[in-house]
C-alpha cells in the first residue's frame, strides 16, 4: 500500500512538472491542428463568420479540396513549390562536398608557412587582375575578393574551426536578414554579382561573336545527344537492376516515367521544340532497344514487385535533373549567338520571370551547403569506421573509390534522413523569401504553396480553403516521407 | 523535489505579478483607448493635441479646488504623464492647469481644472491588416483604427468590425460633408459612414525645377496629354543621360496606371461593380505606353531599376532622395511628399497632374480612422473622429504638410497655401487643392470580389506582359478573366449577395441599353464613382434628385 501511494506521489509529481508543457502543447499544437481539419472541411471565411457575424457555419465535405484541383493557382504554386525543391539534391551535394572540405585538418603547421604566402600572394594578384581587368572599379568586388583571400588566410591559421564556424554562419543567421542581403547580391545594376558577372560577359560574347555560330550551334546539338546517352545509360542500368533482381516491375515503371519527362518537357518547351524532335527519336529508340533487350533476355533473379524503388527512383532522379541540365544548356548555346550579337547583359535575377526561381535555388543552396545538413555530414563522416578505409587502401583503390565504396555506403542513413528531411522542407517552403524578397512576383512566379495559404487565409479571409490547401500540404508531406520510409529506407539498409 | 516545484512556482507568479505592476501607467485615472496607426513620430505631437482638445472642448472631467488639501488630493490621483501635461497645458485650464509647476497658494483657491475624458495610446505595433484582422475578430482590436482607403474600409467592414458613426457624424461634426466630395466612397457604404480622414492623398506629379533647369529642359504645363508627356520625358533622358553610359537619370519615377486608363473613359470595373472591364482596348494601349515608356524610350525606369536604386528609407523609399540628387525630375506622390523633401532643403519645386488622354482625373484616396466595433468604449472613440475634423488636428496637418487636411476648410488658409517658412512651396499646395476639388475621384471598389485580391490579379498580369511572359492582349484578357472569376467565386460562396448582384447585373443592362439608344441614366444607377463622373462629364448621365454625392467641378477642362 505504502509502495503504491509511493509511486502514486512520484507520478503525481511527475505529471505536474510536465503539466506546463503537455498543457502547452494541447492548446498550441494539438488543438489548432484538429481545429484546422474541421475548417477544411467547412465554409468559414472570416468576412462571413466571425463573432461579429450570425451566418451559420456549413459543413461543405469536401468542396474546398475540390476547388483546389480545379484551382489554377494551386496546380501552379505547387509546380513553383516543386521547382525550386529541384534544388535540393544540389543543396545536398553541396552540404556533403562542405563536409568532406571540413572534416579534412586544413591549419598550416610550421612545415607548412609557404600556404600563408600563397594566400597573401592570392590576395595581392587576384586584386591586381581584377582592377586590371577592369572589374576593379566597383569596391564591392575588391572588398568581397579581399574577404575571401582573409577567409582563406584565418583558415589556414585557425585550421577548420575557422571554416565550419564560417560555413554554418548562414545556419544562425536570421532569416530574414539573409533574404534582404541577397536581395541587394542580386541588384541588377549595383549588386555585386552583376557587377562581376558583366566584364565577363562581356568577354564571352566578344568570344561568341568571334567564333562561327555553326560551332555553338553544334555544341548545343552536343548538349542534346549528351541528354540522350545520359538516359541511355540510365535505362540500362534500371534494366540491369531489374535483371539481377534488384529492381522489381512495378518499381521500374515510376523511375522510367521520371526518366521521359525531360524529353517530353523538351517537345513543347518553344526554345529547344522542334530541335528536340531528335532527341526524342534519340529516346525512343534507346527505349525500345532496351525494352528489345528485356524482352529477349529476361530476369537471372526473381524480386518483388516493388523491390528497389528507392535506389530506382536515386538513379532516374538524378539522370532526369542532370537530362534538365543539359536541355537547359543546349537551349542556351543555341540562342548564344543571337544573344550575343548585341552583348550579353547579366540576368536581372529576382526580378525577371524567368530567373526569379533560380534565383531563388541558388541562395537557398547557399544556405543548405552550411546548414544543419554539413553538421549531421561530418558528425555521420566521424563514425565511419577507419578499417573499412584501411581494408580499401590494402585492395588498392584511390581516392574517389574510397569515397564511393566506403563513405557513400557508410552515410547512406544520414542522406537518407536529410533528404526526407529536405523534401519536407522544401514543400514547407518559401514563405518567408516570398514575403520579404518578392512578394511572391515577377508575376506570381516565386509564390509557394505556403505563400499562397497566407494569401488566401490572411488576404481574402477564406480560412476555410486556407486549410484544405494546409491539409492538401501535409498530405503530400506524409505521403512523400511515407514513401521514402517504405521504400528508402529498405534502400538504406541494403 | 516537491518543495522545489512549489518554490518555483511561487517565484514565477511573484514575478509575473511584478511585471504586471511595473507596466507603464497600469493603473490610470481616466479610460484609457488605443489607436492602432503607423509609427509616425507626428502622432504624438497628434496625440497631445487631441487631449488638449477635449479638455478644450468640454469633453471630460470638471473639478473645483476649494483648499490646498483638495489640491493635494488631486495632484495624487493617478495621472499619466500625458495626462498630466494636458492638464498643464490646456487653454481652458489656463493658469489654473498648472498644479504641478506652479501649485496654487491658499490665496489662488478655488480653482476649476478640467481634464480630459480620456486618454489615447498610439499602438504601432499592430498596424499590419492582417494583424487589425485576426485581433479584431479575436475580440481584441484597437479602439481606434487606421485604415487606408476604401478598400480597407469595405474589407475591415465585410469581416464586420466597424462601427456605423453615421449619427455621431452628425453629433460631432465629422459627418461625410466635414470633408472632400471625393472622399464619399472612402468613407461610406450603402449611405453609413464608417470613418473619418487622418489626411487626404492625392497623387500629382513633383517636379524638380533645377533638375530640368540643369539640363535645360521645360517646366511641364500643370495639364499634359500622353503625347506631351513623352516628349518631353523622352529629350529629357536624351538631354541628362550621356550617350554609352547606363542610364542613371529619368523622367518620372513611375506612372499610375489606373490614372492612365481612367483618363481613357475605363474603370476597373464597369458601372454596376458586377464585372471587371480591363479587357478593353484601352487597357491595353495603357500597358503598351507603359511598356514602351520603361523599355523602349527609358523614361521610367524599369521594376528592376526603381529597385536598385531603392535603399527603402522613409516613405516612398529612395524616391525623394533620388528626387532631390536629379535622377528623378518628376515622381508622383502626395503633399505628404513635403515631409521628407523639406529635409533637404528649400527645393524648387513644383506640381503638375499626371499625363491623360483626354479626361484628365486624378486618384485620391486616405488614411481614416474607424471605431472597433467589439471596442468597450465606442462611444468615447468617436470622439476622436470629430477631433480629427477640428482645427486643432487639421491645423497641425497643416503644419506638418502630412497630406491635405481632412477638413477642406482648412486647406483655404494662408498657412496652408503659403506656408511663412517654405516660399518655395508657394504654387504647389494649390495645385494639390485644386485637383481634388475638380479632378479627383476616389476608387472603385466593387462589393463581389475584394480590391487587394483584384490589385493582385491584375498586377500579376500586367508583370506577365512586363516581363515579356505575355502579349497586352493575353495579359489584359487574363487580369478580366481572372477578376471575373473571382467574383464569380464570391457568389457561389456566399448566396447572400446573389439577390444584389441580380439587381445590379439589372442595372446594368438598362445603363447599356440606354447607352446604345444614345438616352442618359440616372446617375443614382451608377455605382461606380469613376462612371459617375465620367458618364456626368460626356452629358451621359443627368444628376437625378436621389443621385449620390458627387464631387464639385464635375468636368475637367
Amino acid at each position: 500500500m505504502g509502495v503504491k501511494s509511493k509511486q502514486a506521489r512520484n507520478l503525481a509529481t511527475g505529471l505536474a512538472f510536465l503539466a506546463p508543457n503537455i498543457v502547452g502543447v494541447l492548446v498550441f499544437t494539438v488543438l489548432p491542428v484538429l481545429f484546422s481539419i474541421m475548417l477544411a472541411f467547412s465554409n468559414w471565411d472570416l468576412r462571413r463568420h466571425n463573432m461579429f457575424k450570425d451566418e451559420a457555419l456549413d459543413f461543405v465535405g469536401f468542396d474546398n479540396f475540390v476547388r483546389l484541383v480545379t484551382e489554377a493557382d494551386f496546380l501552379r504554386f505547387l509546380g513553383n513549390t516543386l521547382f525550386l525543391m529541384m534544388g535540393i539534391p544540389f543543396a545536398i551535394a553541396g552540404a556533403l562536398c562542405s563536409a568532406l572540405l571540413l572534416s579534412k585538418d586544413l591549419r598550416a603547421g610550421g612545415g607548412r608557412p609557404y600556404i600563408w604566402l600563397l594566400a597573401s600572394a592570392g590576395l595581392i594578384v587576384s586584386t591586381v587582375l581584377l582592377v586590371v581587368s577592369g572589374m576593379g572599379g566597383t569596391g564591392m568586388v575588391i572588398l568581397l575578393s579581399g574577404l575571401a583571400c582573409g577567409v582563406l588566410v584565418a583558415g589556414v591559421a585557425g585550421g577548420t574551426t575557422v571554416y565550419r564556424t564560417l560555413f554554418y554562419t548562414p545556419h544562425f543567421t536570421a532569416g530574414v536578414a539573409t533574404f534582404l542581403l541577397w536581395k541587394k547580391l542580386y541588384d541588377p545594376y549595383e549588386g555585386p554579382i552583376n557587377t562581376g558577372l558583366a566584364p565577363v560577359l562581356n568577354h564571352v560574347s566578344d568570344g561568341v561573336n568571334a567564333l562561327p555560330p555553326v560551332l555553338t550551334r553544334s555544341a548545343s546539338w552536343l548538349c542534346l545527344a549528351l541528354a540522350a546517352l545520359l538516359f541511355l545509360w540510365a535505362l540500362r542500368r534500371l534494366r540491369l537492376s531489374w535483371v539481377d533482381g534488384d529492381l522489381g516491375w512495378a518499381a521500374g515503371l515510376v523511375p522510367v516515367a521520371l526518366l521521359c519527362v525531360p524529353g517530353a518537357v523538351a517537345q513543347i518547351w518553344h526554345h529547344t521544340a522542334g530541335r528536340a524532335l531528335w532527341l526524342g527519336a534519340a529516346v525512343a529508340i534507346a527505349a525500345a532497344w532496351q525494352g528489345a533487350r528485356v524482352a529477349a533476355r529476361g530476369k537471372d533473379f526473381d524480386s518483388s514487385a516493388m523491390n528497389g524503388i528507392g535506389s530506382g527512383l536515386v538513379v532516374a532522379t538524378a539522370a532526369m535533373v542532370g537530362q534538365f541540365v543539359l536541355v537547359g544548356l543546349s537551349a542556351l548555346l543555341y540562342a548564344l549567338p543571337e544573344l550575343a550579337a548585341d552583348g550579353l547583359e547579366p540576368p536581372r535575377w529576382i526580378h525577371e520571370y524567368h530567373w526569379a526561381k533560380p534565383s531563388i535555388m541558388i541562395m537557398g543552396l547557399w544556405g543548405a551547403i552550411g546548414s544543419n545538413n554539413m553538421l549531421l555530414y561530418l558528425a555521420a563522416l566521424t563514425n565511419v569506421p577507419q578499417e573499412l578505409y584501411e581494408a580499401a587502401d590494402i585492395d588498392g583503390a584511390g581516392r574517389f573509390q574510397r569515397f564511393w565504396n566506403v563513405t557513400w555506403p557508410q552515410l547512406a542513413p544520414t542522406t537518407f534522413f536529410i533528404t526526407v528531411m529536405s523534401m519536407i522542407g522544401g514543400l514547407q517552403g518559401g514563405f518567408e523569401m516570398a514575403r520579404t524578397m518578392t512578394k511572391g512576383g515577377p508575376a506570381g512566379a516565386t509564390t509557394t504553396l505556403s505563400y499562397f495559404i497566407y494569401l488566401e487565409g490572411f488576404e481574402t479571409g477564406r480560412l476555410s480553403f486556407a486549410s484544405a490547401v494546409a491539409w492538401a500540404l501535409f498530405i503530400l508531406v506524409f505521403s512523400v516521407t511515407l514513401f521514402n520510409w517504405k521504400f528508402g529506407n529498405r534502400y538504406v539498409n541494403d | 523535489m516537491k518543495y522545489l516545484f512549489v518554490a518555483t512556482c511561487v517565484i514565477l507568479v511573484l514575478l509575473s505579478v511584478g511585471t504586471l505592476l511595473s507596466f507603464p501607467n497600469a493603473r490610470t485615472e481616466v479610460p484609457v483607448l488605443y489607436w492602432v496607426t503607423d509609427p509616425n513620430p507626428a502622432r504624438e505631437e497628434q496625440v497631445a493635441i487631441f487631449h488638449r482638445w477635449l479638455i478644450n472642448s468640454g469633453y471630460g472631467e470638471e473639478v473645483v479646488l476649494r483648499t490646498t488639501e483638495d489640491v493635494a488630493a488631486f495632484r495624487g490621483r493617478n495621472w499619466t504623464p500625458a495626462m498630466r501635461e494636458a492638464i498643464e497645458t490646456a487653454e481652458a485650464n489656463g493658469d489654473a492647469g498648472r498644479l504641478w509647476a506652479a501649485p496654487p497658494g491658499e490665496g489662488a483657491l478655488p480653482i476649476t481644472v478640467r481634464a480630459p475624458l480620456y486618454e489615447l495610446r498610439v499602438d504601432s505595433a499592430n498596424r499590419d491588416v492582417s494583424k487589425m484582422v485576426i485581433q479584431g475578430v479575436s475580440g481584441v482590436g484597437g479602439d481606434i483604427m487606421d485604415i487606408n482607403s476604401g478598400s480597407g474600409m469595405r474589407y475591415f467592414h465585410s469581416v464586420g468590425l466597424l462601427r456605423d458613426v453615421t449619427e455621431a457624424g452628425k453629433r460631432l461634426g465629422f459627418d461625410p460633408t466635414q470633408t472632400f466630395a471625393a472622399m464619399e466612397p472612402e468613407l461610406t457604404l450603402d449611405g453609413r459612414q464608417y470613418g473619418f480622414p487622418c489626411n487626404v492623398a492625392l497623387g500629382m506629379f513633383w517636379v524638380n525645377r533645377a533638375t530640368l533647369k540643369k539640363f535645360g529642359q521645360p517646366m511641364p504645363p500643370e495639364r499634359w496629354t500622353f503625347e506631351e508627356f513623352e516628349r518631353l520625358g523622352k529629350a529629357f533622358v536624351e538631354a541628362a543621360n550621356p550617350p554609352g553610359e547606363r542610364q542613371t537619370v529619368f523622367y518620372a519615377s513611375s506612372g499610375h496606371l489606373e490614372v492612365m486608363y481612367r483618363s481613357l473613359g475605363l474603370s476597373m470595373f464597369n458601372e454596376s461593380l458586377t464585372r471587371c472591364a480591363l479587357d478593353d482596348e484601352r487597357f491595353l494601349r495603357c500597358i503598351k505606353l507603359l511598356y514602351k515608356w520603361t523599355y523602349e524610350d527609358h523614361i521610367l525606369p524599369s521594376s528592376a531599376e526603381r529597385d536598385s536604386f531603392d535603399t527603402q528609407s522613409g516613405y516612398g523609399g529612395a524616391v525623394l532622395q533620388l528626387f532631390n540628387r536629379g535622377n528623378y525630375a518628376l515622381f508622383p506622390m502626395g503633399r505628404y511628399a513635403l515631409i521628407q523633401l523639406r529635409k533637404f532643403g528649400p527645393l524648387d519645386v513644383g506640381v503638375v497632374e499626371l499625363p491623360h488622354g483626354g479626361f484628365p482625373n486624378a486618384f485620391t484616396t486616405t488614411r481614416a480612422a474607424a471605431v472597433y466595433v467589439g471596442g468597450d468604449r465606442q462611444e468615447l472613440a468617436e470622439y476622436f473622429l470629430g477631433y480629427l475634423a477640428s482645427e486643432d488636428y487639421n491645423m497641425q496637418i497643416v503644419r506638418d504638410a502630412d497630406a491635405l487636411t481632412p477638413n477642406p476648410r482648412y486647406a483655404e488658409t494662408e498657412e496652408f497655401l503659403r506656408p511663412e517658412d517654405y516660399p518655395n512651396e508657394w504654387g504647389a499646395h494649390e495645385a494639390f487643392i485644386r485637383a481634388e476639388n475638380t479632378i479627383a475621384i476616389g476608387g472603385a471598389y466593387s462589393p463581389y470580389v475584394l480590391h487587394s485580391v483584384a490589385g493582385r490579379l491584375t498586377r500579376d498580369a500586367v508583370d506577365g506582359f512586363m516581363n515579356d511572359r505575355l502579349t497586352a492582349e493575353e495579359a489584359t484578357a487574363q487580369a478580366a478573366f481572372r477578376v471575373n472569376a473571382e467574383i464569380r467565386r464570391t457568389l457561389e460562396e456566399n448566396p447572400g449577395l446573389r439577390a444584389q448582384y441580380a439587381e445590379d447585373e439589372a442595372l446594368q443592362e438598362q445603363i447599356e441599353e440606354s447607352r446604345r439608344a444614345g438616352r442618359p441614366v440616372p446617375v443614382s444607377w451608377i455605382g461606380n464613382p469613376f462612371h459617375r463622373r465620367y458618364y456626368l462629364w460626356k452629358g451621359w448621365a443627368y444628376d437625378d434628385a436621389n443621385g449620390r454625392g458627387e464631387a464639385p467641378g464635375v468636368a475637367p477642362e
